[in-house]
């Protein structure tokens, strides 16, 4: 896999700093005629060039949580910050841009078009980004290369494997540089060795291009890439246990002394 | 590739229901409009091959096909007035009950026939231009008759020679026409002389439509203004290219065509617009959370509202295309069949249009199953 500079640059600059903040965060669903309490006033913050994992046990809100923060689901309480803007005072399509511009996604589901191919899937996106045919594909092959799929663009889902899949799903969400990746059990349907590969691209997600990587996993297996570990029972953070040292801020992000 | 084409091509038997609903929808109306022109054509054929420069009718006539009640017969010498005419001989034929002369053991045919008077000289202004020498001598003969290779099993004829009669009085098949087909009734072409014999010929104070040459065939629109201006509502002429427009449109301005084709269109419209929209809504279904994937990366709803409508668009250009194919299939059937279609391009414009727009407003339909795709859905 080769190293990508341009995509280095932007990203260690931010290193350290907060990439979201949520505060008081509340969201109960409708089910027949009673409520059930999801997330039960969340406070939440990861920083950039992170791995902030989210554990518990099933039903606990994660994924629910994960939507919340990253502008899918409104919730019913409480506040994202989100690279300094509020994000659900935005009017919707302000939060399509917005998400447009910073955030990547990875499912469980690869949720790729059948009838694209590999570089189709990460260009079609960066085409809406508003790139021109010639740099969406040019970024789309370095991401590509990255996932160490540079030599399998042209095949479309039917033939590529669980893992492959994968890999083109974390390009397509790499490609745009976000400076938000959220994943929500992104291994849970690939074998050990698939699982690890894409464990090790967030981890460069995070380490290399400096996004804040927040990944929801059962998969303990994970938990030893991870810079932090949340974990949330019952629609409350019972743990926050940071596992390695702080991101040191770039050179370039501390204040030049007597210069 | 967009990505709405690549779905099309890709999974194309997904789409099948809606391109082929498509076509069915563009058969119905188009076969329509295909046999109605040929219909139309097959009745002026006579005219359109005719070496006629103006035709005359009556002065309200919109077309050969409501000609009106003809002209008086004095208009045919007023023509000769124009210095620029040469000649003038009047459209003439009659009716009546044709019976053959069955074979032994076959029942006799009965069937209502129209007959229609040439002259038979080669440079006669009622000579159409195909017919040959061959035709001229057949029809020489006195109580001969040509009929074209279309009406013989209606009329009871098995070959040349055979014989049958009109209104009691025998004739004889001489010459089987080619190129001028029967629709509802079929015509019978005799010469002048022999109609007369029939007692067919007209001898009252109204004449048929008249066929005019002049010098220089390029002068026609002269010619014909200047007699229209001379006219004082007796009569209006026509330049043959202008009358066999106005026969070509009058099929279609025929009520009870009309009404056909109208319930045609809404018919296909119908069931174009049902099916093309639930197969679109279908496939749009089978790929939801790929749409809802794009949503959740931040791509609009308006811009996947655009992939829906284009998705329809490219329905509706595979539609024409198989459009095309079908309809070319059942217009050599008919042609085979002997009745030749004729597609006028304004018509086939209108209706590639109406595909297209059945195909747009199945995408405009289908756009409400785009609410099912919530990214929020995709974590879980
Ligand atoms: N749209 C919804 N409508 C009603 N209830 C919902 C909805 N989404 C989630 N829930 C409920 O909220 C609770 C938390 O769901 P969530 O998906 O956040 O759990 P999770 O921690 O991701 O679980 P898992 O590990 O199984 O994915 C569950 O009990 C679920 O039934
Ligand atoms: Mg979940």
């Amino acid at each position: 896999m080769s190293q990508s500079p341009h995509l280095l640059t932007p990203g260690q600059s931010s290193m350290g700093k907060t990439a979201i903040v949520a505060k008081g965060l509340q969201k109960r669903f409708k089910t027949g005629r009673t409520y059930i309490e999801v997330l039960k006033s969340v406070d939440f913050d990861a920083l950039h060039g992170d791995v902030t994992m989210v554990m518990g046990p099933s039903g606990s809100g994660k994924s629910t949580l994960v939507a919340c923060l990253s502008g899918l689901l409104r919730p019913d309480e409480g506040r994202v910050k989100a690279m300094d803007q509020d994000l659900w005072s935005l009017p919707s399509g302000r939060i399509d841009k917005f998400r447009l511009d910073n955030c990547g996604f990875i499912f469980q589901g690869f949720n790729l078009f059948p009838a694209l191919t590999a570089l189709q899937q990460v260009t079609t996106v960066l085409k809406y980004q508003g790139y021109d045919v010639a740099e969406a594909r040019r970024m789309a092959m370095v991401a590509l290369d990255e996932v160490g799929l540079g030599h399998r663009v042209n095949q479309r889902p039917s033939e590529l494997s669980g893992g492959e899949k994968q890999r083109v799903a974390i390009a397509r969400a790499l490609a745009k540089q976000p400076r938000l990746l959220f994943a929500d059990e992104p291994t849970s349907a690939l074998d050990g060795e698939n699982g690890q590969i894409v464990t090790r691209l967030l981890q460069r997600a995070a380490k290399e291009h400096g996004a804040a990587v927040i990944c929801v996993t059962h998969d303990h297996r994970m938990e030893s890439f991870a810079d932090r570990v949340i974990h949330i029972e019952d629609g409350r953070i019972l743990d926050d246990r940071r596992v390695t040292s702080q991101p040191a801020p770039a050179a370039a992000d501390r204040p030049l002394i007597g210069a | 590739m967009s990505l709405a084409l690549a779905t099309l091509l890709y999974e194309w038997r997904r789409y099948l229901a809606a391109i082929i609903a498509l076509a069915f929808s563009g058969l119905l109306v188009l076969a329509q409009v295909g046999m109605f022109t040929g219909i139309g054509k097959a009745f002026t054929a006579t005219i359109d091959r005719s070496p006629a420069d103006i035709m005359v009718l009556g002065p309200k006539a919109e077309s050969l096909m409501n000609g009106g009640n003809g002209l008086p017969r004095r208009v045919m010498a007023q023509m000769y007035m124009h210095p620029e005419v040469v000649e003038v001989a009047d459209l003439d034929g009659g009716g009546g009950m044709w019976s053959n002369d069955p074979p032994p053991g076959k029942k006799r045919v009965r069937e209502w026939i129209q007959t229609s008077a040439v002259d038979t000289r080669s440079d006669a202004v009622t000579w159409p231009r195909d017919y040959n020498e061959n035709i001229r001598v057949a029809l020489l003969e006195p109580y001969s008759v040509a009929i074209d290779r279309t009406g013989m099993a209606k009329l009871g004829i098995q070959k040349l020679g055979d014989r049958a009669s009109i209104n009691g009085k025998t004739v004889y098949i001489r010459y089987i026409l080619d190129g001028y087909p029967n629709m509802m009734q079929p015509t019978v072409v005799v010469s002048r002389d022999t109609l007369r014999l029939l007692g067919q010929a007209s001898t009252g104070s109204r004449v048929g439509p008249l066929m005019v040459r002049i010098k220089d065939p390029a002068r026609a629109e002269a010619v014909r203004d200047q007699l229209n201006a001379t006219s004082d509502k007796a009569y209006r002429a026509w330049t043959r290219a202008e009358l066999s427009e106005a026969n070509d449109g009058a099929m279609m301005k025929e009520s009870f065509i009309g009404i056909m084709l109208g319930f045609s269109v809404f018919l296909g419209l119908l069931i174009g617009v049902g099916i093309t929209s639930q197969t679109l809504r279908g496939a749009i279904l089978a790929n939801i959370k790929e749409f809802a994937s794009l949503r959740a990366l931040g791509v609009s709803m308006g811009s996947l509202r655009m992939i829906v409508i284009e998705l329809g668009f490219w329905t509706g250009v595979a539609g024409l295309a198989a459009t095309a194919v079908l309809v070319g299939v059942v217009a050599q059937l008919a042609k085979m069949g002997g009745l030749p279609m004729s597609f006028p391009i304004p018509m086939v414009i209108a209706s590639a249009g109406f595909l297209m727009l059945i195909a747009i407003a199945s995408g405009l339909l289908a756009l409400g199953i785009l609410k099912k795709s919530q990214p929020a859905d995709l974590l879980r």
